[in-house]
């Protein structure tokens, strides 16, 4: 192996040469093929190494998740089997009675919490520089619905979109202002966009937050089974039973 | 790469080098569904297609951790044929079972075929550079991977309890080792092709 040449490479690729060093190596690298695609080769294999190594953590991390989410999406989630002593068992199954005795809830009603997924906004990487929107999304996606309001209110002054109206509106039921929210959602309702069906189910979630349970199953009743979401009507349908 | 226009569904990549899990869940109900079909269609199953797919995913993350992928085509289009190729290498490798392919399925996109392209390379790359890493003895891997964590060499020395000269040395040395076995194999491989 050719040693010198590789601690060459690296010199130069730090710095340490000096001017006179520097413009020889240059001059090889122009002349030498065959030190040139050595070179480039040496830089490819310092850039993969940093991805290898640089981002570890963060792979193993998404790997992770990515299997979670797999393997939900392929009905493959296994209970997980907790071993337990016999004795155990018995007090952890006695802790369990008196705690059920104690805060049992008797309103087996399903709860707005149960359902809610306001979800994520993504306007700005269509290379938007409407600074507002900027920070309508951001707040939106750091779960500050209050402070996401005001921007989405200025937003939509000059640019009315269905998109934007409905993450509005998801802002606007996540602040309990309930009745701007009917407000959008209808509007959104009553329109054309592919926000129609998901409008339709925001206003089922606003009657559910009221506990206004009638109305809830019968605006989920009007939800075509088209709708993506399709499975979380039936779910909640199905528990408002 | 610079002259075609990112397309707007580069949020997925970026979601996905994000970690973001209501993009990845939004990938499997939009677009997992249709690869499923496909590979069920043409001799695999529920199991494989899950295996294809979890692949095709970690390598759109190191592309998009390498910085090398910038979408200019609808990411369906892009992840569907991802997926379809990376199925048919399947089938060749395994074909003496005698193979049926539905190929009037396939929607090809220009565009498309050459990011893919791309990505099967850089993928190609990325295998080879891992089996080349696992030839390396214990001292260069673990030298390498502590410099490339840790960034400051003087750390690396300290920790490694030598001095800061000697791990400068080494990890050249060690990144010489690597960049000469990349080389010999590119060699060969033009060798091969021409």
């Amino acid at each position: 192996m050719n040693e010198e040449r590789y601690l060459l490479f690296d010199q130069y690729l730090q710095g340490e040469m000096t001017v006179e060093e520097r413009s020889n190596f240059e001059k090889q690298i122009s002349e030498d093929q065959d030190f040139a695609s050595e070179f480039s080769t040496f830089k490819e294999v310092l850039r993969q190494l940093k991805t290898k190594f640089g981002h570890e953590q963060e792979r193993e991390a998404f790997i992770e998740n990515l299997s979670a989410i797999s393997d939900k999406h392929f009905n493959k989630e296994k209970p997980k089997v907790v071993f337990m002593r016999p004795w155990y068992f018995a007090a952890a199954a006695s802790v369990a009675i008196l705690f059920g005795l104690l805060f049992f809830d008797y309103n087996q009603n399903p709860s707005f919490n149960d359902f809610n997924q306001p979800g994520q906004a993504h306007f700005t990487e269509r290379s938007n520089t409407n600074v507002n929107l900027i920070q309508a999304e951001k707040a939106f996606n750091d779960k500050k619905f209050k402070e996401a309001v005001p921007f989405f209110e200025s937003v939509l002054k000059n640019n009315k979109t269905a998109e934007i109206q409905y993450y509005y509106g998801v802002s606007l039921l996540q602040t309990i202002e309930y009745k701007k929210a009917e407000v959008v959602f209808n509007e959104l309702k009553s329109g054309n966009s592919v926000y129609k069906e998901k409008a339709l189910w925001n206003l089922a979630l606003l009657k559910l937050k009221q506990k206004d349970y009638k109305g809830c199953k019968q605006i989920l009743q009007t939800i075509s089974q088209e709708y993506e979401d399709y499975d979380e009507v039936q779910e909640l349908l199905h528990a408002l039973e | 790469m610079k002259k075609s226009k990112i397309h707007p569904d580069q949020k997925y990549i970026d979601g996905i080098a994000a970690n973001d899990s209501a993009i990845i869940r939004s990938i499997y109900k939009n677009y997992v569904p249709k690869v499923v079909f496909y590979i069920m269609n043409n001799s695999g199953d529920r199991d494989q297609a899950q295996d294809v797919v979890q692949e095709i995913m970690i390598l759109l993350f190191n592309q998009a951790k390498a910085n090398t992928l910038q979408l200019t085509c609808p990411f369906d289009a892009y992840f569907f044929l991802l997926c379809k190729r990376k199925w048919l290498n399947e089938l060749k490798k395994t074909s003496n079972k005698g193979v049926t392919i539905n190929e009037d399925f396939a929607s090809i996109n220009e565009s498309a075929l050459d990011s893919v392209e791309q990505a099967e390379q850089f993928d190609e790359k990325q295998q080879l550079f891992d089996m080349m890493f696992q030839k390396l003895g214990d001292k260069c891997q673990e030298l390498l991977k502590l410099s490339f964590t840790i960034k400051s060499m003087e750390e690396v020395a300290e920790k490694l309890n030598v001095t800061y000269g000697y791990v400068r040395k080494k990890k050249s040395l060690c990144v010489g080792q690597l960049t000469r076995w990349i080389q010999e194999a590119k060699n060969f491989k033009s060798l091969k092709n021409n």
